[in-house]
């Protein structure tokens, strides 16, 4: 699965960069947010901010980098056998 | 933090006096209920889905949350019972239990029978309308956690919630101007919400920002009331409180 990405400004209230993440389709699959360094939570990582078809409705990890958030995805977008 | 149960503090009797107006008898009656109390740790279930209880659990002291699990692991806090809050009185009259009840800090929890609860409501039945009038106050506020998972914004919903728990601690005395101890973590926080923990930081972070909130450990307090519940769009007549001017 060869993934697009596309970099955007995500309105999160602490203007956080994140990319939008096409499908070999073009087809949008989620948006990724790079955390800032004041999340409390996970700071500096990427985290699956929306997702959307087989990404929609799971959970929201947080990934340590952005290879590791895209290869998720592809996982998870990769049919089943 | 556990605060140890006081005898001479009731919190069942104080929890229903808030909602109903109880007689010298019927406190007498209450302060009599034979219970058996035990200290539970935190993140301990107290019953779970699925279990046929013979007893009911009153919270003496702490905090415990109401959950439900979905088929793929993620849990569903639908409702928050602190000190005085019997949070499985349903099973009293409904045989298999159809949520968990855990625990969220270290509590104090009096287990009352079955047996102990239906005979007391046989003698005294405006104590049998109190219990009543307590499972509906209960769906009310569960149709209003309803209204704000499916149609306030996260930064709402939250102030909604702290405005709740705000106003049911003080209705059984645990808020000192307006500040109390809220053990509640960020992940349960995000469960009951509906947001990810991310995002619970994130609108934490904005609401103190804001001056809304203020939190040192597990103690919240809340500099400007007004403004929390008027960011919350809180209305505390769900809560069907006897003395709402005292607390709201």
């Amino acid at each position: 699965m060869t993934l697009t990405l596309q970099p955007v400004r995500v309105a999160t209230g602490f203007e956080d960069e994140g990319v939008l993440v096409f499908d070999g389709e073009q087809r949008l699959v989620a948006v990724l947010t790079h955390l800032s360094d004041r999340n409390e939570v996970a700071p500096g990582h990427w985290f699956l901010e929306a997702g959307f078809g087989p990404l929609s409705g799971t959970s929201h990890p947080a990934f340590a980098d952005l290879d590791t958030a895209q290869d998720w995805i592809s996982r998870r977008l990769s049919p089943r056998v | 933090m556990h605060s140890p149960f006081r005898p001479d503090y009731n919190p069942l009797i104080r929890k229903l006096e808030s909602i109903f107006t109880l007689t010298a008898d019927e406190r007498q009656a209450l302060e009599n209920l034979p219970m058996q109390i035990t200290v539970i740790e935190e993140n301990q279930d107290i019953v779970r889905e699925g279990d046929r209880p013979s007893r009911c659990c009153l919270i003496l002291s702490g905090f415990t949350c109401t959950y439900k699990v979905t088929a793929q692991g993620k849990r569903q806090i639908v409702a928050f019972n602190i000190a005085g809050d019997v949070p499985d009185l349903q099973s009293l009259h409904l045989k298999i239990l159809d949520n968990s009840v855990g625990t969220i800090s270290r509590c104090s929890v009096g287990f009352i029978t079955h047996e102990a609860l239906r005979d007391i409501c046989t003698r005294y039945p405006r104590i049998a309308a109190a219990f009543w009038r307590g499972t509906l106050v209960d769906g009310a506020i569960f149709r209003e956690w309803m209204t704000s998972i499916g149609q306030r914004e996260a930064y709402n919903r939250l102030a909604h919630l702290l405005c709740e728990m705000l106003v049911r601690l003080t209705a059984v005395g645990l808020v000192q101007d307006h500040s109390c101890d809220l053990p509640i973590t960020q992940s349960e926080l995000g469960d009951a919400l509906g947001i990810t923990t991310v995002h619970v930081n994130r609108v934490l972070q904005q609401l103190r920002t804001d001056g809304l909130i203020e939190l040192k450990g597990t103690r919240l307090n809340i500099p400007d009331w007004e403004k929390l519940k008027q960011v919350g769009e809180f209305n505390p007549m769900y809560l069907h409180l006897e003395d709402l001017q005292a607390v709201a």
